[in-house]
């Protein structure tokens, strides 16, 4: 462990033990989960910064979007993230996630993702290198420290707004919602 | 030898142009209700595969053109002639307004999910096909997407560009 450390440690240990241990559930959305293989494994290996791929949306705490999301794939996308506990973190990796990307008119993909559910960071580029899964990742460490990466938390505040997008895009949802949806706009709603 | 099935074919249907486009490839046109009368010719003549089924979208006139692909498995080296090393592209043409053809599921069932997705995305009417329910779409469309009419642009401006965006609040 690093010295320099200690003091974070003892100030808010369950953030730093959140920050080192990133569990990415292994969500294969589009073309980018190509890269991620060699980053989990011996070439790249993620478990240096404590990224570890796992199965299911229960044990994850970090969504990495790895592509082009089609408006079929947004569903699963949408219950993955409902899954998960918090605190979760989610980036977009590649162009596609954040504008479209080259399927910026394309009639069956989604063009901006965080209408639908909120992401904590970007990584742009057509492909992503492994190594900007890492700087990713030390940037998300950077977030975290900061009580910036509080996508979870605008998710639980903006849930009507989020869940209006989810039903424009996807017409009637057949899941409850996540959290209470009242018709009378409260001061911490839209 | 292909040049005898050419003649075969040409001797059997009417209305039919046979050309070899190259060595191993060559592409019959014929009319439409004589599709499935050729498929089951070239299907007992060894070309018991097929591989694809898709249609393009000629819109200046006003048709929509079907094209069956027929290959032949190869099972053992001997049999491994230059007939089953012949790729068969069997084109028709059908008018825009009356999109229907009869399904060739009954001589190819591998056909079926070529058939669903060309109905849903060209809206090309397969009579006799058991479902033609949604395959790969999410959304209704007023026009099949794969058609030269659709406007991919007007649709994402109408559909995905008039969701609003969230807006942050500062805490």
């Amino acid at each position: 462990m690093d010295r320099n450390q200690i003091a974070k440690w003892l100030e808010a240990p369950a953030k730093m033990a959140n920050k080192y241990s990133l569990h990415a559930i292994y969500f294969c959305t589009g073309c980018g989960i190509i890269e991620v293989p060699p980053v989990i494994t011996a070439r790249w290996d993620a478990e240096r910064f404590g990224v570890i791929p796992v199965a299911t949306p229960r044990q994850a705490n970090l969504f990495l979007i790895t592509g082009y999301v089609s408006v079929k794939t947004l569903r699963p996308i949408i219950r993955t993230y409902e899954q998960m506990h918090e605190p979760k973190y989610t980036v977009g990796f590649g162009s596609c996630p954040v504008n479209g990307g080259m399927y910026w008119d394309s009639y069956n993909t989604i063009k901006h993702l965080d209408k639908y559910i909120p992401i904590d960071g970007w990584i742009a580029g057509c492909m992503p290198r492994p190594e900007a899964i890492f700087i990713a990742v030390t940037h998300l460490w950077t977030l975290i420290d900061k009580d910036m990466a509080e996508g979870y938390v605008r998710y639980r505040k903006s849930y009507r707004a989020y869940r209006r997008n989810q039903e424009m895009a996807l017409g009637k949802l057949d899941w409850p919602p996540l959290y209470p949806v009242s018709d009378e706009p409260r001061g911490d709603e839209q | 030898m292909s040049k005898s099935l050419r003649e075969e074919l040409e001797s059997t249907f009417k209305n039919i142009q046979v050309s070899i486009l190259e060595d191993s490839r060559m592409a019959v046109t014929a009319e439409t209700h004589s599709v499935l009368a050729i498929l089951r010719f070239l299907k007992d003549a060894g070309f018991d595969h097929l591989s694809l089924i898709s249609a393009v979208d000629w819109i200046e006139d006003n048709v929509f053109e079907l094209c069956f692909i027929l290959t032949s498995y190869m099972q053992n080296d001997d049999e491994y002639t230059d007939r089953q090393k012949l790729h068969i592209i069997l084109k028709t043409r059908i008018p825009r307004e009356q999109p229907q053809v009869k399904t060739a599921i009954g001589l190819f069932p591998n056909a079926e999910p070529y058939e669903r997705e060309i109905h849903e995305l060209f809206g090309i009417d397969f009579e006799g096909h058991p479902r033609l329910t949604p395959l790969l779409l999410e959304r209704d469309y007023e026009i099949p997407p794969f058609r030269k009419d659709f406007d991919t642009r007007k649709y994402v401006e109408e559909v995905f560009n008039s969701i609003p965006p969230i807006e942050i609040k500062n805490k």
